[in-house]
């Protein structure tokens, strides 16, 4: 029971915290940061525990989107099979795409993927106009059903339901974190041959880590798709590729909480700075580059040691120490 | 096809290719001898670009400012290589490739402070149409082929011919042996580095005249220079050249046939030839310190 209470702390207080946030900020806002720090999770995960870079996380957030898209548009109504189904076909793109992009080395897998981004991008804008309605969009605010107990098609009870998936993908985060796969995703980052001695396989490892990061990207597009009420090929546009790994850098790369924390701090900069001086751009560059040149920790690995300090002078050592490394 | 069609779509894709080759070697040698990946060459394509519009407007005459943007682009190469690349240089692959990314935001960021986000017009300096085989092809684009084959040959003869341009082929093998004969390894760097500028600032130059100069141009050719740098072979010049002449061929012929084609095709064939090899078409084995 006490381990219980030990594992899911840090997951409530953060929560919670999220949820009180609600009261005080905008809806839109908050919605944004929920959908933007599950983006975010899946990118984190591959560059902080599997060491793959990509800036073609669009790629993967549009097929989530598009299938949710496709499904509300010309199949059903009800907004709950819709995000199913955007899952769905987020995991059969990374299904596909999987083996091939996996055994590439690192550098040339986030090109790649940045490829497969545009292509998606050209795929949605042009070549498939005729289904996807080009650059205005598929547009199904209004063919959503309202559903019973939750009506996720309203923005109040979307946050709700938005915020109790992201609970579930932090627990579940968490979880690979202490299981031996995670330990894996990690060695195979680390120290790929030690690893190939004990008798794991790199490759199997690395898709795996593959497919779950990006089935979690595919599910914040289909989010999106929800929320939004439209799809258009701006979300798989390579301009917006860079975003969720600044935003993954920016929160600490790896850590639990980074996502959260960066999504939060990178909507709500972009947020002020586009309204003081409308030239984001610059304040989000210069930032990134002192990020990195200050050690590259980012925010919540910057902080965390220090509440960590923190808490430990009034916990017991052994527990602070346990939390400590289970969040690592 | 027609012949009439052909011929300028071939002088098209020559000279769009022509442009890539130019950015695509300083990655190219950025990568080969620092081990970095410079996303901010595509910040001094901007500023070169930029700096000819200025400075065509200011004289009137679009040869010199291809010449200042040029200049500018190198010597804004220099200072963020001493403030930032400096730093960086022993980390590893990935944190380059990051870093330098923000410094292309942040730099389109100043881009857009001094010049405004409105795109700019350049006037093509040479108006004069050539007649190939009964077809009119305007001979600004020849001159731009023209002026990537010299590059060619000059950093080749730089390479081959020169003290420092051996040091650097040195370096690209090992880059430790070459300190150990007491070689400036840091200076090497350094002039690595602007020369990949201020070529990133020639290709802005010239590219200036053909396109609308815009704050986040480097943005829309950072995937297809890329794809030059990986088909050919990070590392490789000659695999850069064979690689910007097949993905230039490929954007022109590709829209000649079907016109969405031209912005696909290229990244199916980077992704097919990456499938097949790796390392990309000249690339030596894993490249690795």
């Amino acid at each position: 029971m006490m381990n219980a209470i030990r594992w899911w702390w840090g997951l409530l207080l953060a929560f919670s915290l999220l949820a009180a946030s609600r009261a005080f900020l905008p809806l839109p806002f908050v919605n944004e940061v929920v959908i933007f720090s599950i983006y975010t999770m899946g990118c984190s995960f591959l560059l902080g525990r599997v060491g793959f870079i990509s800036f073609g996380q669009p790629a993967y957030l549009a097929a989530g989107a598009y299938g949710t898209a496709f499904y509300l548009f010309y199949f059903g109504t009800d907004p709950y099979v819709g995000i199913l189904v955007g899952i769905l076909s987020g995991l059969a793109v990374s299904g596909i795409v999987g083996p091939l992009f996996v055994r590439l080395r690192s550098d040339y897998f986030a090109l790649v993927n940045l490829a497969l981004a545009v292509i998606f991008y050209y795929l949605m804008q042009k070549v498939l106009a005729d289904i996807t309605k080009g650059d205005n969009g598929l547009w199904f605010l209004t063919r959503m059903s309202s559903t019973p107990v939750l009506d996720i098609s309203t923005p109040s009870h979307f946050f709700v339901f938005a915020f109790l998936v992201a609970l579930a993908v932090w627990a579940f985060y968490k979880y690979l974190d202490d299981s031996i796969f995670g330990a894996c995703c990690l060695a195979t980052k680390i120290n790929e041959d030690k690893l190939e001695f004990l008798g794991y396989s790199n490759y199997r490892v690395r898709l795996l880590a593959f497919i779950i990061a990006n089935t979690t990207t595919a599910l914040a597009g289909a989010l999106y798709a929800v929320y939004l009420g439209f799809v258009s090929p701006e979300i798989t546009s390579p301009h917006r590729a860079p975003d969720p790994v600044v935003v993954t850098i920016l929160g600490g790369t790896g850590t639990l909480y980074g996502p959260l924390v960066g999504a939060f701090a990178y909507t709500g900069m972009k947020d002020v700075i586009s309204k003081l001086i409308g030239n984001w751009e610059l304040f989000i560059g210069f930032l990134l580059v002192f990020i990195m040149l200050a050690g590259e920790k980012g925010i919540w690995g910057t902080l965390q040691p220090r509440l960590e300090k923190l808490f430990s002078g009034r916990k017991d050592r052994t527990a602070a120490g346990d939390g400590a490394e289970a969040r690592r | 096809m027609d012949i009439q069609l052909l011929i300028p779509g071939v002088i098209f894709g020559l000279s769009i290719g022509s442009i890539f080759f130019l950015m695509a070697i300083g990655l190219s040698l950025c990568f080969g001898l620092m081990r970095i990946i410079s996303l901010d060459q595509l910040l001094y394509y901007s500023i070169g670009a930029y700096i000819t519009y200025s400075l065509t407007l200011a004289t009137g005459d679009v040869w010199l400012g291809i010449l200042g943007g040029c200049g500018v682009a190198g010597v804004a190469a220099l200072g963020v290589e001493r403030l930032i690349f400096r730093r960086i240089y022993e980390r590893e692959l990935t944190f380059s490739m990051i870093t330098s990314f923000g410094i292309l935001i942040g730099g389109v960021g100043v881009i857009k402070y001094f010049w405004g986000v409105v795109p700019r017009p350049v006037p093509i300096p040479m108006m004069i149409q050539l007649d190939i085989a009964g077809t009119e092809v305007p001979v600004y684009r020849l001159i731009v082929i023209a002026i990537a084959g010299l590059v060619y040959g000059g950093i080749w003869l730089f390479l081959n011919r020169t003290i420092i341009g051996k040091a650097i082929r040195a370096g690209i093998e090992n880059v430790e042996h070459v300190e150990g004969l007491g070689i400036n390894v840091a200076r090497l760097f350094t002039i690595t580095f602007v020369i990949a500028g201020a070529l990133s600032g020639l290709a802005g130059g010239l590219h200036a005249p053909l396109i609308m100069v815009e704050p986040s141009m480097g943005l829309e050719v950072l995937a297809f220079v890329f794809m030059v740098v990986i088909i050919g072979g990070l590392g490789s010049i000659k695999g850069t050249l064979v690689s910007a002449f097949i993905v230039g061929q490929v954007i022109s012929l590709g829209s000649l046939i079907y016109a969405p084609l031209a912005q696909m095709a290229p990244f199916a064939i980077m992704l097919l030839i990456l499938l097949i090899k790796p390392t990309g078409l000249y690339g030596s084995a894993l490249l690795k310190r």
